[in-house]
């Protein structure tokens, strides 16, 4: 049965990409997931006796990255979502596409982002042999509700975590640090300091506790700081989070804001000069991934939003286009009616044209950034 | 030209980004040259009653079960009377969500438990338990005669007859017969999914469901509020370009 279902999963990935009909990369255990609902209970101990789940409502898909990153920098192999498929049909499409004929999986790692509302569940069916926590705050509430009940479903999940897991949490979000009493086990945290971006092209408040957490995940997997600093060097930003391309001889940088905690601190980096640009791309879209609510741009600092577009030329798009222009003027914005239009490849073509862009700083949400990069690298995942 | 805001419990109610109600009825009554003062009260406030008298506009917004309980007490023991003498005063005041659930008789939980509002609202709600949906979604709203002929209405700066928001709700609103709705539902839940109101309209009070910004996408309440609140009747025109343009792409597409 196993193997059928790897036979399975490794065609319907090839089939959904042949067709051109997305990544292939949720489908495949979604599929595996209609046929065996517990499929990833029966995986569990064929995966790698270290294995990482990363959650939080922030730096997810970065953290997941540089974990993976400093493993692979000591000769390790991992098993890793990279996609960013998060939900139990990613998880379960990483296993099975990660597995060989054979039905082995020779990885001495593996490393799952998990969303946080999936994660509970998800501890359900597997034991993670170090959980980090990166942050909890406002995200989709229309799906969520309310943090406070995220919250309770985290702290219910880690009272039944094994206490052979090694819990991992930060030490500056309060709220937190009740999940370090209901947990018996061994738990680690993490600071805000920003001393390990130096010599990296890492930036941002932000990333420097995803790198903290990362290089504290390392370490309780037997790679310690002195081994794994000096490697953080060589990474790259995960797709989306920050990276960085020429493309239509203008530079474009993207950075995932989805939320107002992710939208601000990238505001912060921007005022604060951790960004080089001329011009800002904001892209709001209201799809199913996104959230519908898009009211939690209110959340967002009008000051860090005056800041960061102050001297600088302001084009917003996506289907919530003209939410964020009427969120940006009544912040202080000054924004054209010609500078917003819904549709992305217009606004990129109006750029284009105008001589005075040349690098640009994209804040988009979720689907928007695939969006763009679609757009624009003619790719929406990796 | 003094606006004095009243922004009742800023931390402990601000779901979906509530504040920018605020943060537009300031923006639109200074564009009007109006000096702006917000007092903020929360729970460690004692709020006098000349303090109160001070207080043009009343804001209150959604929040989550834990900021809720945290000034439940407080909002019943402290500052019920002087709610009550605003609102019943004819002042201005808008209730958005959690805080217009609490300005009805009470709150019926799905365990059947009660919780006592203030009753200045002649309306209770209930949550009638999982197994009913969740009111959420986008909604759009008719508004009603009486508000669109007023005087203070028909002078601002009209962006239409509807308005259009987000809203999330587990209870369901049932008005009294004290109380008249804010607004006819065209597309979505409203109160309760059932009767086609939304919110109340109360004096010069407004209570509604659709939470978050608000008045970002319904400009003319915004100005409606503002106007009854200085006590003019005619505000000068500013230029919504780009908000009439927001607010009649939503009422177009969830209409």
């Amino acid at each position: 049965m196993y193997l059928l279902l790897i036979l399975l999963t490794k065609t319907a990935n090839r089939f959904v990409r042949f067709l051109g009909l997305g990544s292939g990369l949720t489908w495949p255990g979604h599929l595996a997931l209609k046929l065996r609902p517990h499929l990833l209970r029966e995986l569990a101990s064929r995966l790698p006796a270290q294995t990482v789940l990363i959650s939080g409502t922030n730096g997810k898909t970065t953290t997941a990255k540089l974990i993976r990153h400093l493993a692979e920098s000591q000769g390790m192999s991992v098993l890793h979502n990279s996609s960013g498929a998060n939900l139990f049909n990613g998880i379960v499409s990483c296993v099975l596409l990660g597995a060989n004929w054979r039905g082995e999986l020779p990885y001495d790692l593996a490393i799952f982002e998990v969303d946080e509302f999936t994660l509970p569940k998800l501890m359900k069916e597997l034991t993670p042999s170090v959980l980090a926590l990166l942050n909890l705050s406002r995200d989709q509430l229309d799906r969520h509700w309310e943090t406070d009940l995220v919250l309770s479903k985290w702290l219910e999940a880690v009272r039944g975590l094994s206490t052979t897991s090694h819990l991992i949490l930060p030490d500056f979000q309060a709220e937190l640090a009740g999940l370090a009493e209901a947990f018996s086990g061994k738990v680690s945290f993490f600071g805000e300091t920003e001393d390990n971006l130096n010599g990296t092209s890492l930036r941002g408040a932000f990333n420097a506790r995803n790198v903290n957490c990362a290089l504290l995940a390392a370490e309780t997997l037997g790679i310690p700081q002195a081994l794994s600093q000096p490697s953080l060097v060589g990474f790259e930003y995960a797709y989306g989070r920050g990276e960085r391309f020429t493309r239509q001889g203008r530079s474009w940088q993207i950075l995932l804001a989805k939320n107002p905690e992710s939208l601000n601190q990238n505001l912060q980096l921007l005022q604060g000069g951790g960004v080089s640009y001329d011009t800002l791309l904001y892209v709001l879209n209201d799809n199913i991934p996104d959230g519908l609510d898009v009211s939690w741009i209110y959340d967002v600092s009008p000051r860090l939003l005056r800041k960061a577009s102050e001297g600088k030329r302001v084009y917003v798009s996506g289907r919530r286009a003209l939410d964020m222009a009427v969120r940006l003027q009544y912040a202080g914005v000054s924004i054209s009616p010609k500078a917003v239009q819904a549709d992305l490849p217009q606004v990129i073509k109006a750029m284009a044209s105008e001589s005075a862009v040349g690098e640009v700083a994209v804040l988009p949400n979720y689907s928007s950034m695939l969006e763009i990069r679609r757009a624009l690298l003619g790719r929406r995942i990796l | 030209m003094k606006l004095t805001l009243g922004y009742f419990y800023p931390r402990e109610l601000n779901l979906y980004g509530d504040t920018g109600n605020v943060e537009i009825l300031i923006s639109r009554a200074k564009a009007r040259g109006a000096e702006v003062a917000v007092e903020e009260i929360t729970s460690v406030t004692k709020l006098s009653s000349d303090a109160m008298r001070r207080i043009d506009l009343v804001f209150m917004g959604g929040g989550p079960d834990s900021g809720q309980q945290q000034m439940y007490r407080d909002l019943l023991e402290d500052k019920a009377p002087h709610l009550r003498e605003h609102i019943e005063g004819g002042k201005v005041g808008l209730f958005i969500c959690g805080a217009y659930q609490l300005m009805g008789h009470y709150y019926r939980s799905a365990d059947g438990s009660e919780l006592k509002g203030l009753s200045i609202l002649d309306l209770y709600t209930q949550h009638f338990g999982h197994a009913q949906k969740r009111c959420v979604g986008n909604i759009v709203c008719a508004l009603p005669e009486d508000l669109l002929t007023s005087p203070a209405f028909a002078n601002c700066n009209l962006t239409g007859s509807h308005i259009v928001g987000f809203e999330n709700h587990g209870g369901r609103t049932f008005l009294g017969k004290g109380t008249l709705p804010f607004a006819k539902v065209r597309r979505g839940f409203g109160n309760n999914g059932q009767d086609k109101t939304e919110g109340a309209h109360y004096k010069n009070t407004i209570g509604t469901y659709l939470h978050g910004p608000l008045l970002a996408k319904n400009p003319h309440i915004a100005d409606y509020l503002i106007a009854r609140a200085l006590g003019v009747e005619k505000l000068t025109n500013l230029d919504d370009t780009i908000i009439n343009n927001a607010h009649a792409a939503l009422v177009k597409r969830f209409g």
